[in-house]
């Protein structure tokens, strides 16, 4: 059972990853929690489930669609919560994004109602390692989430618009000073983000349900990621991911099931105290 | 030409006025109309039932107030939204409460929210109205005025227990939501099944999760012949894809509340076989019919809106009581609801039309509802509903087993 557990953190952790990777990205260039990710990944969920059960069209497309649906609402939530609210503080801003997230969630749900809903995807049976059960599906999910990872890293190291993200994640008043555009680059992480939250929106409703609330059963789960790795370190976010999946497995296997949701926080907890910076996040210096 | 009145004319005239006042039931006192609360779960897992409930509280009280409303008042309905969540559904019971004035508040259905409204409702007197199953419910009431119409979940458990060892499953394991709904019910099955037979320690998970892989994984361990499952529609829908992604194969089995039509349309083929239990409304009594036309719902000969039909049940049973009465006291209305529910040896009425009549008549009455015959024991809950257990096969619900009291 140890080993199926395993493998079951794993899947998790492949879930959390991409959305954690771009949390941390939106901290990074924005100095703000956003707790509007969960409302992001609804709406990518039902973006999806339009194109594929209402027109017809196979998943892949119809998680294309998703990912380009959502980065346009994620950039809309810039342009039209965020930005004019820019310089009002980072607690103003996060009150706002929890306000958001409420108010995409109740779009979805004026549209769709409050019913379950899933692709038009038959269930599958999964492939036997011994004791070890996975579906191609789950396969899918992991290698997606590592194709993400390394994009993203790969942007991030070797690309002038990667390198001018990490420069206006440091410090955009020197990135702007150095002529980089820093409006531009704060418009390309939130499109991208948002493809990022799109494609959770469709993991997480092939691997749950789609309904209003899926995004924010993976809220807490995400955060704990990004913290524990280091908010504003997408590398921490990936190892953040990776261990949060696990934990939460791993946690049935001494405690009742109903602790799981707490693993997160606990998580949260114990990282702020011993090492506030996450793993990898480096201390903020303030002078 | 005089057009003065006369002073007979006059009095002639105000005495047919107070007549045509006291006379006709259709002119109602709508500054002293009785507020009524309705609160439901159109969101949340009970989102599914939430609608039928608050149209059948509209219903009754639209058609009582065209016939007059109650002991010469109008009814006044207050709906809210429950979301099948305690915290909204307490915020929303003070609100009814000391905003609204209401004396009832109908419509609960999940377990923790009529628990978590209970104490505000006692404090203020009002009388609730549920179709919950926790144990825990009439214990925590300590002024008689909660009255279910929903079968305890131990009954849910032991129906379902006793059910499936006559389809002859052996070993059994069983994992359920954490709520107060589920907990009693567990109790029952295993009371029923045998712990011995339970291969792995009975366990819970928390709604909302992330994932409910490693809970799939602990369930099925040891291979049990059946898993049992009570939950929520939401949940049990994350949990079944997980049980069938995991590769179990042997009988899954639950309650009916969590394999609704949009689960089925989720699931597709592979939810097929499961089997699943729920007191259901006696569909052949002359209510349930009456509820069916009332509702625009052809009678396929399968059961339908199991919550409406109690809403019809609820509205309908407050508003007998009220007028039996003579008072909008609840406390004396909580007393006159076993009058116009429960015993033998009265006139038999299947809505809330006839029931007043009789009433007005002078008649003891006794409502057969569409949820049931609407029985209530000392502690106001219902008595034997019927229980049925079905099979899904082809996408269909198909009864296997029902037990009839």
């Amino acid at each position: 059972m140890s080993w199926q557990i395993l493998v079951n953190g794993l899947v998790n952790a492949a879930l959390i990853a991409p959305p954690a990777i771009a949390l941390s990205l939106i901290f990074g260039v924005m100095r703000f929690p956003n707790f509007a990710i969960g409302g992001y990944i609804t709406v990518g969920a039902f973006f999806a489930y339009a194109v594929n059960v209402d027109l017809g069209a196979p998943i892949w497309l119809a998680a294309i669609a998703a990912m380009i649906g959502t980065a346009v609402v994620v950039w809309l939530s810039d342009a039209l919560v965020f930005r004019p609210m820019q310089g009002r503080g980072p607690v103003t801003l996060l009150v706002l994004s929890i306000a958001l997230t409420l108010i995409l969630e109740h779009i979805v749900r004026l549209f769709y109602g409050a019913d379950v809903r899933g692709f038009d995807l038959p269930l599958q049976r999964p492939y036997r390692f011994g004791d070890i059960r996975i579906t191609q599906e789950q396969i899918e999910i992991i290698v997606l989430a590592i194709a993400i990872a390394a994009i993203t890293h790969l942007i991030l190291q070797y690309t002038r618009t990667g390198k001018a993200v990490r420069a206006t994640a440091d410090n955009p008043m020197l990135a702007q000073v150095r002529g980089i555009d820093t409006g531009w680059i704060i418009l390309l992480t939130w499109l991208y983000c948002g493809m990022l939250f799109g494609l959770t929106g469709v993991l997480a409703g092939l691997d749950l349900v789609i309904e209003p609330l899926v995004g924010w059963y993976l809220t807490i789960p995400i955060f704990a990621a990004a913290i524990l790795g280091g908010i504003g370190s997408p590398y921490g976010a990936m190892l953040g991911a990776l261990l949060v999946g696990l934990a939460e497995e791993l946690t049935v296997l001494i405690l009742p099931s109903t602790y799981k949701i707490g693993v997160g926080f606990v998580i949260i907890a114990i990282l702020l105290l011993v090492r506030p910076q996450g793993l990898l996040g480096r201390p903020e210096i303030k002078k | 030409m005089q057009n003065a009145i006369s002073r007979r004319t006059a009095l002639k005239g105000g005495a047919a006025a107070v007549a045509m006042t006291l006379a006709a039931p259709t002119i109602l006192r709508a500054d002293e109309a009785i507020s009524i609360g309705s609160l439901t779960p159109n969101t949340g897992g009970g989102g599914p039932f939430g609608p039928n409930i608050t149209a059948s509280h509209k219903r009754v009280a639209d058609l009582v107030n065209s016939q007059g409303g109650v002991l010469g008042r109008e009814i006044r309905l207050f709906q809210e939204n429950s979301e099948t969540n305690p915290e909204t559904a307490v915020r929303a019971a003070d609100k009814l409460i000391n905003v609204n004035k209401v004396l009832g508040i109908l419509g609960t259905w999940s377990s923790s929210v009529t628990l978590g409204i209970m104490p505000r409702c006692q404090e203020a007197g009002v009388i609730q109205m549920c179709t919950s199953s926790s144990a825990d419910i009439p214990a925590r009431d300590q002024k008689g005025l909660v009255f279910n119409f929903q079968a305890l979940s131990p009954v849910w458990g032991r129906a379902i227990g006793d059910l499936s060892l006559r389809r002859g499953f052996e070993t059994f394991n069983v994992m359920a939501l954490n709520n107060d709904f589920t907990g009693s019910m567990i109790d029952g099955f295993v009371g029923v099944v045998g712990r011995d037979k339970i291969l792995v320690e009975p366990f819970y998970y928390n709604g909302g999760q992330a994932s409910y892989r490693s809970e799939v994984t602990q369930l099925i361990g040891e291979d049990p012949e059946a898993v049992f499952i009570p939950a929520y529609v939401t949940d049990f829908t994350s949990v079944y894809k997980e049980i069938f992604r995991q590769g179990y194969e042997g009988q899954v089995i639950s309650v009916s509340i969590a394999t609704t039509p949009a689960f089925k349309d989720v699931i597709g083929d592979a939810a097929n076989g499961i089997i699943h239990g729920v007191p259901v409304p006696p569909i052949t009594s002359p209510a349930y019919k009456e509820y069916l036309t009332e509702a625009g719902l052809e009678d396929t000969g399968s059961v339908q809106h199991p919550f409406g039909t109690a809403g019809r049940d609820q509205m309908s049973v407050l508003l007998l009581a009220m007028e039996k009465a003579g008072t909008t006291d609840t406390a004396e209305i909580a007393k006159a609801i076993w009058d116009v529910t429960t015993g033998e040896g009265k006139k038999t009425v299947y809505n809330v039309t006839d029931g007043l009549a009789a009433i007005r008549a002078g008649e003891e009455i006794n409502y057969s509802g569409a949820s049931s015959s609407i029985e209530f024991d000392e502690e106001g809950m219902v008595l034997g509903r019927d229980f049925q257990l079905a099979e899904i096969r082809d996408g269909k619900d198909v009864v296997i087993e029902r037990l009839e009291f």
